[in-house]
Order: structure tokens, then sequence, then C-alpha cells
């Protein structure tokens, strides 16, 4: 009951936090995002104690950190719009990298993208980043339409192309950051647009194709495709390509495919930092350390299916990995990505009850 | 018996290995009060709840005014019960519990509440019609479950332990009431009890049971003065039984023998010493400890005034009977 | 003796009242995203006014009493007669059968919602059968719709309808019905007019039980209810996790509790005035 797990860990948070102690960090993080051997390896390199607590959603990590006092060294945000928020609530411990001797091994890139949201990069460090994109079951769509345009923002947003696969499921990410930027894209408007008369038209396109999908939901698409009860979600690169992995594994061999829109993909990241009020400080800057070392980050990119923001890791990963254009995207690819800012309270607002709107058609 | 209102052929019913009805036959006539009379599991519960439709025999029938009652259910029957729990519908009142039966043959308002007035009357409960049966006590509680049994008219009328759950001195007045409401209404009663001094003084005819059969059956008379066994001799009032042959014995109520202090000219006699006196006013108990017979119980009827009674303890005395005084019995 | 008496209202300040108060000083304030926590506080009911004047809490609240209003009348259909035949069943048979329907309270509630996903998917276990079987080629899809959460929600809500009922029915005195019987009530009749006015307290209790906690059911819709199923746990979350909007949330947290305490409040003066009637 995720509900009282939630509110139950609330309460927790505001009691008490992890205890205070001398050789322990508390890494509070997403499920299946460090490779555990590698966390093993650190507990017994440095003696140091690692309290991992897993979340499944930014949404419950963003509620214990303003709670205050949560007690956590390390936790992992997504960097917008989340990170961003929380820097205004003045969350984070500014970084100090004189600490960090594995800081050079960050990629460049990503971390001029991160810079964004974080000036000077002075608070996070990126860990994992991917792209929010179509996938699909091959067979399935090939069955129904022969040349579909798998590769375009039209296989989701296009009503007369949907409606075809209507009757074996689709699926979409139940998030409004997250699609209707999508569709914004689709219309050729900015993804990052506030304006009400340019999400009112991303909203007019949403309710057009809303009857022909399944369901709006941020996890559920995994098994589902893996499963074959749907043939066409749209959601994160990680999340699909762990379903294409689970289906290759299945007696039925079904074939499921990641596609990045070439319209554009929305890139999202995930970061590392140090909340205020960390008990174990220096143990914090020892994980960091650890998560920018090239082995782990690589391992962890294998686990996951996400490029990592380590730019010395590359050279580690298999070439399934690392030669995958769908999550190591060409530099011409990259050029089309594009983020969006959190906006303000306000927006938030009109955004997520715009959202509800459009999924309950009310 | 030439046109009863219940005509029981046969009768059985078993429960697992237990008999609790053993084959009993049985009529009983318009009318009548009916006693169903034995100790606590000798089947007349059974035997009423039977009749009622509420439990159906294995084998045998029951006849309710000359039709066959085989597979007729309890709610179709023509008569109805008045259970030993009473059996009130807690969440109605009085009235409406009065009334439950008329409304369930989908009589008129204007006569239900007619009747249920009349039959309140009867129990004297005019003004405890808007009562719930929490509200009253376990003698108000008995008569409104007498009211809502006879509210119907029914041809026959089952009464489970009526007076079972009263208090001894209420019971005595509800057992000439019931008696005097069974007179006035011209109805045919049959009660269940286990007390044979409620039996006797109520019933016109009675049937004593043990362990699901029929000991016997006849007036309250016939079954003191003339018990068929040693089981109804020792059950109904009191006797001394003694075997008079081998498998013959003779039962002796203690009033049908003459007490003296010489021996008397009676066919049969005998002596021995008062082991016990109880004085009860009326009469006095004497048990005497004979040679020949046992310990006898003798009352004798305290006619004369006397200082003090006639015999005391440890007296010699002569008892004596005749021929017709007692009752021969082969079982 | 008084640490005993004082036990429970103990438990209630700290448990319940103290909480209420916290929540209802937020539900007061103003949003403010950036401080943590992220309430300005303050005294003004912008928060509850805005509950009445966007339809979306209407909605939602309307959505969410219809839909755990017809799950618990299918508990209440599936679960008088299941609490009927219990208490009707032979004495040494019923803890057995009251062990049986407590059975699924053992695995986690997660667990089983996720089975039922199992069962009701495209490609679930119901379909398979459906299509191997032949009597349906092309089943529908239940996983997704309304159906499917009423049918989640009478399942895992189904034992807090049994067992209230069951503790009323097997008091109940059979030989009240068989006096109903006696005078001349059919057994449908019989049912209505006794067995059924004396399981009343059953009813309440056991439709209050699933009726509460379904109208902020949460876990059930979202994961066997379509997208579209809109329901006040739902919009509370949207509004606390989504949103951060802590004092909104609050407001919606203090609506849905008063809205429900009404019922029970019903309910507790039905039980008081039936006490002083057996009095």
């Amino acid at each position: 009951m995720s509900r009282f797990f939630v509110l139950g860990s609330l309460l927790v948070a505001l009691v008490a936090g992890p205890a205070f102690a001398q050789g322990q960090v508390n890494v509070y993080n997403w499920s299946d995002y460090i490779d555990p051997a590698q966390l093993k390896n650190f507990a017994a390199s440095t003696k140091i104690k690692v309290n991992y607590t897993t979340y499944d959603s930014n949404e419950i990590l963003d509620a214990k950190l303003r709670t205050g006092q949560a007690g956590y060294d390390v936790v992992v945000p997504t960097a917008s719009p989340f990170l961003v928020r929380q820097l205004a609530a003045k969350l984070y411990q500014p970084l100090d990298k004189s600490k960090l001797k594995n800081y050079g091994n960050l990629d460049p890139k990503t971390m001029a993208l991160l810079a964004k949201y974080d000036p000077d990069n002075a608070h996070a460090i990126p860990w994992m980043w991917g792209t929010i994109g179509i996938g699909y079951n091959t067979v399935e769509i090939r069955k129904r339409m022969n040349n579909a345009p798998v590769d375009s923002l039209k296989m989701i947003f296009d009503p007369a192309t949907l409606s075809r696969f209507a009757d074996c499921g689709i699926m979409v990410l139940d998030s409004a950051t997250d699609v209707l930027p999508a569709a914004l894209k689709y219309l050729h408007l900015d993804p990052d647009s506030k304006k009400p008369e340019d999400l009112a038209k991303a909203a007019d396109i949403l309710m057009g194709i809303r009857p022909f999908i399944r369901k709006f939901h941020s996890s559920e698409y995994i098994n589902a495709l893996a499963g074959g009860d749907i043939c066409l979600a749209f959601g994160y690169s990680g999340d699909i390509l762990q379903a294409r992995d689970r289906a290759a594994q299945s007696a039925e061999k079904r074939d499921i495919a990641y596609t990045i829109p070439h319209e554009g993909a929305m890139v999202w990241m995930d970061v590392a930092a140090i909340p205020k009020g960390a008990p174990n400080v220096d143990n914090a800057y020892r994980f960091l350390d650890f998560m920018m070392d090239p082995k782990v980050a690589a391992a962890s990119s294998t686990l996951t299916n996400y490029a990592n923001g380590n730019a010395a890791a590359t050279a580690l990963l298999d070439k399934s990995i690392s030669g995958n254009k769908s999550i190591y995207p060409t530099d011409g690819a990259r050029a089309y990505f594009y983020t969006i800012t959190p906006g303000t309270a306000a927006e938030t607002r009109e955004r997520t009850r715009l959202w509800t709107t459009i999924k309950t058609g009310q | 018996m030439t046109d009863p209102i219940v005509r029981i052929e046969g009768v059985a019913k078993r429960y697992g290995a237990v008999t609790a009805v053993d084959g009993v036959d049985l009529e009983i006539a318009r009318g009548e009060l009916f006693a169903l009379l034995g100790g606590s599991g000798c089947g007349k519960t059974t035997l009423l709840r039977a009749i009622a439709g509420l439990e159906t025999p294995d084998s045998g029938r029951i006849l309710i005014d000359g039709q066959d009652m085989t597979g007729v259910p309890a709610h179709k029957r023509p008569v109805n019960m008045m259970f030993q729990s009473y059996a009130l519908f807690p969440h109605m009142d009085v009235a409406a519990n009065v009334g439950y039966g008329l409304r369930r043959e989908g009589r008129p308002k204007p006569e239900v509440a007619r009747r249920v007035a009349e039959a309140l009357a009867l129990v004297k409960l005019e003004a405890l019609g808007d009562r719930k049966p929490s509200q009253l006590s376990g003698g108000q509680r008995q008569r409104v479950a007498l009211a809502r049994a006879l509210v119907k008219q029914p041809k026959l009328l089952l009464l489970d332990e009526p007076l079972a759950a009263l208090d001894r001195k209420l019971r005595e007045g509800t057992r000439f009431e019931l008696v005097r409401l069974q007179e006035q209404l011209g109805l045919t009663f049959v009660v269940v009890t286990h007390d044979q001094e409620e039996a006797m003084s109520m019933a016109t005819r009675l049937a004593v049971m043990n362990a699901g059969r029929i000991v016997q059956t006849g007036t309250p008379h016939e079954l003191y003065e003339h018990p068929a066994t040693r089981f109804v001799a020792d059950f109904i009032g009191v006797a001394n039984i003694f075997e008079t042959a081998p498998g013959r014995w003779l039962a002796l109520r203690p009033e049908k023998i003459a007490l003296s202090a010489e021996r008397p000219h009676t066919a049969h006699t005998a002596t021995g010493k008062v082991a016990d006196v109880a004085y009860e006013g009326d009469r006095s108990l004497y048990r005497v400890a004979t040679h020949s017979h046992g310990t006898m119980l003798v009352s004798t009827a305290n006619v004369h005034r006397t200082r003090d009674g006639a015999f005391r303890r440890g007296d010699t005395v002569w008892l004596g009977w005749s021929d017709t005084s007692g009752q021969v019995l082969d079982a | 003796m008084k640490a005993v008496i004082a036990a429970p209202y103990t438990w209630l300040v700290v448990f319940f009242l103290l909480p209420f108060a916290l929540v209802l000083t937020i539900a007061l304030g103003t949003n403010d995203p950036d401080s943590a926590p992220p309430v300005a506080l303050g005294f003004g009911f912008e928060n509850f006014a805005r509950l009445f004047t966007d339809k979306l809490y209407l909605t939602a609240w309307l959505s969410s009493i219809r839909i755990a209003a017809v799950s618990t009348l299918g508990c209440l259909l599936l679960g008088y007669p299941m609490a009927y035949a219990i208490a009707r069943a032979a004495p040494a048979r019923r803890p057995t059968l009251l062990m049986l329907v407590m059975l699924p309270f053992w695995t986690s509630f997660l667990i089983r919602v996720y089975a039922w996903m199992g069962l009701l998917a495209e490609n679930g276990i119901l379909n398979q059968f459906l299509r191997w079987s032949g009597l349906s080629a092309h089943p529908g899809t239940i996983l997704g719709t309304e159906w499917a959460v009423h049918l989640g929600i009478v399942y895992a809500y189904l034992p807090f309808m049994v067992l209230p009922l069951y503790v009323l029915l097997e008091k109940l005195d059979t030989s009240l019905l068989e006096a109903a019987a006696d005078l001349g009530a059919r057994p449908v009749a019989a049912f209505l007019t006794v067995t059924l006015p004396l399981s009343l307290p059953g009813i309440i209790a056991g439709c209050l039980m699933v009726f509460i906690p379904a109208v902020g059911e949460f876990v059930i819709p979202d994961l066997l209810g379509g997208t579209r199923t809109l329901m006040i746990g739902k919009v509370l979350w949207d509004e606390f996790f989504t949103n951060a909007d802590w004092p909104l949330a609050s407001a919606v947290a203090i609506c849905l509790l008063v809205l429900l305490v009404g019922p029970i409040a019903l309910f507790q003066r039905q039980q008081a005035k039936g006490l002083e009637r057996t009095r």
C-alpha cells in the first residue's frame, strides 16, 4: 500500500532520521539504479556501512526532503523540474569539488546541459540520463500498419495512426511534464512553452488521442509491453529497453523496440546531491566519488540500459550499450533533444489541472 | 375417537444415533386441553414441533383436522405455537408482534388493529401495545406470546413449556388463566410440560412420554389411580411400589394406606417404626420403616384438631390396606 | 486504573487530534514552493474555497462516492449470503469457513491487487482461458475499466462486510424465524420482516467499514482502474506530490474527513438509540 507507506515514511522522517554514527552513509536512490556488486565493493573497501533505501517516484523524495531532517546523505533527484525546485527551496549544500578526485571523469557535454538547472554545477553531479520515446512490439505494429512511422511522434499524437493500434493496447506516461512538451513538439511549438494558448492546443491533440489510449501510467507499461498486453507505449528509454530484455527472455520471444522520435525527444537526467543537514557529509563525498568511478557507472548502465554522465565509463561499456543509438544517440540526434524548466507554482498547478482534465475527460 | 383434531400415526424422528421420537400414535380430540408430560429428552418437544411443522418426521404421518400434513410447511399449517423462549420479535412493539400473523394473511389494517386489541384485552395487556418486548416483565412477555399465538384463532394451539420461565407464584395464577382462556375460546390446546403437577391440574387428558414413546394416555384421574406401568405410577404423584410376585408389582398411593396404633382388620397389613414425620398442615406425611415392605410413605388428612400429631418418630405403628387400594402392575 | 482509562484518550490526542490540528494549520496556510516545507502559514480559506469553485474536486468527489457506493452494494450482495451461510453452518465448521474468509489477509494487499492485474489483463489468465475454451475469440479487457476497480474493492473489502454481518447473524435466535413461519410467514417474508431488520446494525456497520476506506481508496483505482477513473484519493496524491501544494492537499484531506465523519456520527446515534430501546 504505497499510500500508507508514503505517509508512514513521512511520519518516520518527521520524528527521527537515521541515527548519527561514524562510518555510515545514508543513500536514498531509485530502485535498481546502482550495481549491487559495486555497492558491496564500496562497503568492503571503505568500511563505511551503506544504508541504502529506494523510492520509485521523484514526488516522494521531494516530499521527504521538504519535511526537513530526512537524514539522507546522498539523494538522486531528476534534474528538472525536481532539482530546480529543490534548489530554489535551498535543500542542498554546495559541493566542495576538491573532495571529489573522480570529478574529472564527468562528461563535459552532460555537465553543460546540467548547468542550465544548477548554475556552475555547484550542487549536483550527473548520474544517468535518457530519453522519452516510443516503445513498440514490432510484430504487432507491422501486422496493423506495414509502414508505421515508428520513429515519429505521429505514432503517438496522430489519431489516424494511433487508432490503428488501439485494439492491441497503448499506454502513455502519466506525467504532465513529460507528455505535454512532446505534444507541443509535435505541433512545432516550443516544448517548454507555458503559454495557456499553446497548452490548450496540446490538450486538444491529447483529447483527440485519449480514446485510443488504454491507460496513462508511469511504470505499468514495462510489464504490459513485455507480457504482450499492449503493443505501443510512450515512455522512458531505459524502461522500454528493460521490457525489451524481458520480452526476449519470455517463451513467446516478443520483439520490442525503442525509437527516439526524429522530431526531437525530451532528455531527462538524474543527478546526485547532498541535502542540507546530511549527518555524514564526509562519507557522502566518498560515496559521490564512488559513483563517479568509471567502473561503477559502467556497471550501473549495464544494469539500467541508461547512458551515464561519465565520459571515462563509455570505453568500459559493452558495444551493445555504448553502440546502441537508442542509449547513446549520435550527436546529430542529440541536437534535436530538448529540456524543460519547471515554471512557477501557478503554472505547475495549471499544468496538473490540465493533465487531469485530459486523462479523465472531465 | 370419531373426529380427532390431531391424529398422529407411527411418527418417529432420529437425530444421528439418538432416537427422539420412537413410533408414536396419538389422537387428540377437539376442545381438549391435552398435555404431553415427560422428563427432559423424552421427545415431547420434538413431537410438538413435528405437529407445528418445525420438524419433519422420518416416518409416520400427522393429520390435522383430517388433512395429512406431510410436506406441508410450517407457514401453511392451521396451528400456532407459543415458544418456550416466547420468541418475541425484539424489533417490533407488542401490537406489531401480536398482529404479525394477521399481517402475513394480508388482513386489512383496521381488522388487524381490532383483533390485536381484542387479543391484548384477552391477556389483559391493553395498555402496553406500544412497548418493546425488552421493556416488559417476564410475565408480560409470556402473555404477549400467548396473545400472538391466539390472535389467529388457530384450530390448534401448541404451547411449549408455557409456564417454565415464570416464577412459582405467577405460575399458579397463569395456569388457571390458561384454562380459562381455553374454555372461553373453545380452542384445542396441546401443552408440553415436564411438571406433572401442572399437567394434572390443567389438562383434560394427558400423555406420559418416556424415551421417545407414549407410555400411557388418559385423564389425570385415570393416570393417577390406574397407572399402567411403574414409570407412570412413579412419575405421577407419589407411590409405594413393591413386588408382590415375580414380574408383578403393587403401586400404593400414600393416602390409600390406613395408619393405626393397633393391628387393623384389613386384607393386608404391615408394621414398623415411624422414621420421619413431615407436618404439612392439611396433612401429615410419615415415613415408616417396615420389616415386610421396606420404607413406606403414608399420608393422613389432619381432619381433627389435636394438641400434637397423632404419632411421633420412634412410635411403633400398623399400616393397613385392602385388595383394591392399590394398582397391580405387570410392567 | 486511571492510566487504563486515560490510555484511549492519550491515543486519541496523540494520534488523531494533534495530526488533525497540524493538517488543519497547513490547510489554512498558502503554498510556498521555495521553502521547506512548502507552506507559508496564515489564516485563510482560499484552499477550501478552491475545492468548491473548481469542478474537478466536485467531480472527483461524486465519482469516489459513486464508485464506493456501488462497490459497497456489491460487497453487501455478496457478503450477506456468505455471512448468512457461515452463521447457519454447523458450529464445528464455522471457524474453518471464517478462516477462509480471512485467509487473503495473510498475504500482502499489494500482491493480491497485482494478482488481479495478472488475471484481468488483455493477455491475462481470464482472457487466455476464454480464448482457449473457445467461449470468446476476442474477449474485451476488464483491466483498466471501472469494473476492475469495483471488482478490486469488492474483493479487498469483502471480509469487512462479512465479519460484522456474521457476528450479528450468528447471534440471531433461530426460534424467531420459526415463530415467523409458525405465524404464516413464507421464508422470503420471514427474511424480510425478521432477519433483515434484525441484521440492520450489521449491514450498516459492514457498509461503513467498506464505504469509508473505499471513498479514499488510491491503490486499487491506480492499479486496476483506467486513467478515466477519477477519485479523490488520486486528486489528493496529485496535490501533495505532483503539485507539491501541501495546503490544498490538506484542505482536501480535511473535507474528506468531515464528509466521512457525517455517516459515522449518524451510525453512532442509531446505535445509541438502539441501546436505549433495549434497556
